[in-house]
């Protein structure tokens, strides 16, 4: 099997292999994003959302004073 | 384990290694793209009436559309380009044909006779000449009623689609019989698992038609429980969004590092994403009733963990993924932290159609986190929020990947060359604008309340009031967003249809998919144990389902407390409007 | 299994994500106090809304202190009451039902949503601090009318809020010299006790009552009117009790011309 995989690629200028590859782009990337999740996350759930009330509650927390 | 056969595959296309399949997969594709035309174009004539840009529907009218659009681009086009693919999938990985072609082409006729029924049923809404009433949505909620013909009609599709997965079960335990030893190849494993929660998922709306909405349209029952079938909906409704993107998963896993020139980072990964959204996929669809009463906070809870830990498999995805790509980038000379990214093949329609579409549905990971927020949710439910965030989902993600996939399937399932690059480059890159003007503005939308599925969202007592911004220049960007797309939409088809008219060409790539970095061989042997891993996706779904669904039945009933059909026309049922009008006046 | 040291940060990096993400759900349940709408208020029959005790009457009722229930009927494509008053710095319940197919009841620009489902019965407690004006629409496609179903909800200043309902009984025309008397039954909707005053102007005159009101309680007014004084012709005349008001217009004719009608 495995016949289907490619193998060979033209374009290619050099081989690459698991032990020796270290994916820095893509960690950075995905660290960027990481932080982009989080600020929105935050900016969404309290700016927006908290924000935006009056808000559905539940009774029995309104009784015990919280508002 | 890597060994190559070059000598039987190179430069070989699927059409000559599987000449049979190649035909049902052609077919496939184009019943996929016919749905995908009309479809868009219906998309246009929503965004521009709603937006009031121009209306020259009626707005009763519009929910005909908005259901045909609902139903052609969620359901048919997605599904049939899904069959296709794994067809494809399947053959070329395990490098056999189909056991029986027969009962290939079987399963896809009941699928096209499944649409066509669907499809003439809604069309009886704007069409006098048809009889049939299916204004509905793609949703059908009860206690609005369709025509019979319109469940039996989406019945078919799905056992369509069921015999499909067994076609492509039967295949590989074909292979398996001369392969005793070897692991699932990476392909094959997707497409399996897949198949696996689609069953799984399926037979909760196959449920709530077969027992209850159809023998209800019939006359046969005269009641049903709305919140039952509502949930057995939705049983089913958030594993199809995962059903529409795993073909596109696929793409991005054996594809994308192909076409960037590299190899898939990770397939004992790979595996481990596949089983997990096997195992979570249903189990979660009350995210989706987050506030629907008649569900107890504790269960919509739980609901909420599992989704929120069904993230995973899609951040890990996005790792190797993009790990992937940065590999090929390397191999062809790409250097420096992010310098690499220039050194990717962006002048490949395929490559940057898939790329762009991974890098919407970034973005639309995000919205979707905020949809799975359980108590935000009061804030973005059925809001056009909403509407933004399946567009970068299942209208980009996964529509865009289809539509990079084609570009490269088509040629392989014809014999014929793409009829232009270019073309295809720019139309890639017009989607890609364009839903970044719709699905921005209509995200933005939502959070001042413009609410989804709304012919006319101009409101007599109240105006809405965008923090930033103006309503109606959030609008101009959805209706310019949405002409934008269907010129890119027009673009494609342009060139899937030249390209059929083309030359044969013997200059064709051979039909392969990616290597791999760390293969099979690196992950454990249970991961291909497909049947421990439906075992605890079934008891997952019996973990979270048999409570709610007791209670809603012990509540409500099983057929509900006497709740016959509506189809609330304007025209049609003057007694009931005029007991709203009775209601209004003080 | 072969996973490099990046993929397994990031793998706990997403954990911390998905984690963080169901600590922040938590915490507006518990912070906040915010509550999803539940099974709490159980199932109902669409068929008997309008003999239920709940939605027999919709509208808006006093429970004490600055506790409200808004009883609505959705249905296609209008709700009932389309109008609600509640007064600022109130805790107002929501209960709605649905006569027909699924809608939702949606107060536009705030976080008060839900779908309105028929069979059952979605409860909501909300707290209004502060005055103001909300549109209420349906975000559920529920037929053809859909995008026309829509409703109003205004939070008032506390100081002029109150569930007082006037009703008056007067006769058209009177002839001069006879006694006569316009009567007013005012009803206090609120649990607490009223105090106000009553004001009758006709013409030049002017009658002040003091009325006292148990809560859920009404009181019935006479005002005798002095038609000597007022001498022949039309008389307007108004009731007012605070902001509410009644008017009508008393003729005053000679012995002749007829004698006491009611309206
Ligand atoms: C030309 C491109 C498209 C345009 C202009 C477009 C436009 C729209 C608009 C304006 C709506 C909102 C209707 C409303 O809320 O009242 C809508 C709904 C929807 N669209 Fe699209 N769309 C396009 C492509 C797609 C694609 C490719 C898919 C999926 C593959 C898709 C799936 C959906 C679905 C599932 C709905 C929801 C239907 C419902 O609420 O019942 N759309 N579309
Ligand atoms: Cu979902
Ligand atoms: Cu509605």
């Amino acid at each position: 099997m495995a016949s289907a995989t490619e193998q060979s690629e033209t374009d290619q200028v050099r081989e690459i292999g698991h032990e020796e590859y270290d994916p820095i782009g893509t960690a950075i990337l995905i660290g960027i994003y990481f932080l982009i999740l989080v600020l929105l996350w935050l900016f969404m759930y309290f700016v927006e959302f908290l924000g935006n009330g009056p808000t559905v509650v539940g009774a029995l927390l309104t009784v015990v004073g919280l508002a | 384990m890597e060994v190559t056969r070059m000598s039987s595959t190179a430069s070989r296309t699927y059409l000559d290694q599987f000449p049979a399949e190649a035909k049902v997969i052609k077919a496939a594709f184009w019943s996929s793209f016919m749905a995908l035309a009309i479809g868009g174009l219906l998309g246009l004539v929503q965004a521009l009436h709603r937006t009031d840009v121009l209306r020259f529907i009626d707005p009763a009218d519009y929910y005909t559309v908005l259901t045909a659009h609902g139903v052609l681009l969620a359901i048919t086009f997605t599904i049939f380009f899904l069959v296709g693919i794994f067809t494809w999938a399947v053959t070329t990985s395990l490098d056999r044909g189909v056991v029986d072609i027969r009962f290939t082409w079987a399963w896809y006729i009941m699928m096209v006779v499944g649409t066509i029924l669907v499809g003439v049923s809604i069309l009886g809404g704007v069409v006098d000449a048809i009889p049939t009433y299916a204004d509905v949505l793609f949703t059908f909620y009860a206690p609005l009623q369709a025509h019979p013909a319109f469940y039996v009609g989406l019945v078919l599709f799905v056992v369509g689609s069921w015999l499909a997965g067994a076609d492509w079960f039967r295949t590989w335990w074909a292979w398996r019989k001369e392969n005793p030893d070897e692991r699932i190849p990476l392909p094959t494993f997707m497409a399996l698992t897949t198949t696996l929660f689609w069953y799984l998922c399926t037979l909760g709306v196959a449920l709530s038609i077969l027992v209850f909405l159809l023998p209800w349209s019939l006359g046969i029952v005269d009641s049903v429980n709305p919140l039952l079938t509502r949930t057995l909906f939705w049983y089913f409704g958030h594993a199809v969004v995962y059903f529409w993107l795993m073909p596109a998963y696929m793409m991005w896993y054996i594809m994308l590092p192909k076409l960037s020139g590299g190899k898939l980072f990770s397939d004992p990964l790979a595996r481990v994403v596949f089983v997990l959204f096997l195992l979570l996929s249903t189990p979660v669809g009350i995210h989706h009733q987050y506030l629907d009463p008649g569900i107890a906070e504790g269960y919509k809870f739980i609901a909420m963990t599992n989704t929120m830990f069904l993230l995973l498999p899609s951040l890990l995805t996005a790792f190797t993924v993009v790990a992937s790509m940065e590999h090929g980038a390397r191999q062809r000379g790409g250097t420096g932290y992010l310098g690499w990214l220039k050194a990717l093949p962006w002048r490949d329609p395929v490559f940057t159609g898939m790329a762009l579409a991974g890098l919407m549905f970034a973005a639309a990971g995000f919205s979707g986190m905020i949809n799975a927020g359980m108590n935000i949710n009061y804030l973005v439910h059925n809001s056009w929020w909403v509407v933004g965030h399946f567009h970068l989902t299942v209208g980009t993600a996964v529509a865009l990947t289809f539509m990079a996939a084609a570009y490269w399937f088509i040629p392989q399932v014809t014999g014929k060359a793409l009829w232009s690059r270019q073309l295809a480059l720019g139309q890639v890159l017009l989607w890609f604008v364009g839903m970044t003007f719709m699905s921005n503005a209509m995200h933005r939308s939502g959070l001042f309340g413009m609410p989804r599925r709304t012919a006319e969202p101009q409101y007599q007592g109240f105006n809405f009031e965008p923090a930033v911004g103006t309503v109606g220049e959030i609008n101009a960007q959805v209706a310019l967003g949405a002409v934008l797309l269907t010129v890119a939409l027009a673009m494609f088809l342009l060139n899937m249809v030249l390209t059929s008219f083309n030359d044969d060409s013997d200059s064709l790539p051979a039909n392969t998919y990616a290597g791999t970095l760390s293969g099979p061989e690196d992950s454990p042997a249970v991961l291909d144990n497909l049947k421990l891993w439906t075992a605890i996706a079934v008891v997952l779904v019996i973990v979270g389902y048999t409570l709610p669904l007791a209670s809603i039945v012990d509540s409500g009933g099983l057929f509900g407390p006497d709740i016959s059909g509506f189809q609330l026309a304007i025209e049609t049922d003057p007694a009931l409007v005029l007991e709203s009008v009775r209601e209004v006046m003080p | 299994m072969n996973i490099h040291t990046y993929e397994k940060a990031w793998l706990v990096a997403a954990m911390v994500l998905i984690v963080g993400f169901i600590a922040t759900i938590t915490y507006g349940a518990v912070g906040p106090g915010i509550a999803m709408i539940d099974d709490d208020a159980g199932s109902i029959d669409p068929n008997e809304i309008s003999d239920h005790e709940r939605f027999g009457e919709t509208g808006v009722e006093h429970l004490g202190g600055n506790e409200y229930e808004v009883n609505v009927v959705a249905q296609a494509w209008s709700y009932s009451p389309s109008e609600i008053e509640v007064p600022a710095g109130s805790e107002v319940t929501f209960y709605v039902t649905s006569r027909d197919v699924t809608h939702s009841f949606t107060v536009v620009g705030t976080n008060v949503n839900t779908m309105v489902v028929p069979g059952q019965i979605s409860e909501m407690t909300v707290q209004f601090d502060e005055p103001g004006e909300y549109g209420i629409l349906c975000n559920e496609y529920c037929g053809e009318g859909h995008h026309t179903m829509e409703g109003l909800l205004t939070v008032v200043p506390e100081d002029e809020f109150d569930l007082t309902e006037l009703s008056t009984d007067a006769p058209r025309e009177v002839e001069a010299g006879n006694e006569t008397t316009i009567n007013a039954t005012v009803s206090n909707g609120m649990q607490d006790g009223l105090e106000t005053t009553a004001t009758l102007e006709i013409g030049e005159q002017q009658y002040e009552r003091d009325v006292t009101i148990d809560g859920e309680g009404s009181a019935e007014l006479t005002f005798d009117v002095d038609t000597d004084a007022l001498g022949e012709g039309e008389h307007d005349w108004t009731l007012t009790v605070d902001d509410h008001e009644e008017s009508g217009t008393l003729s005053v004719v000679s012995g002749t011309d007829g004698g006491d009608t009611n309206e």
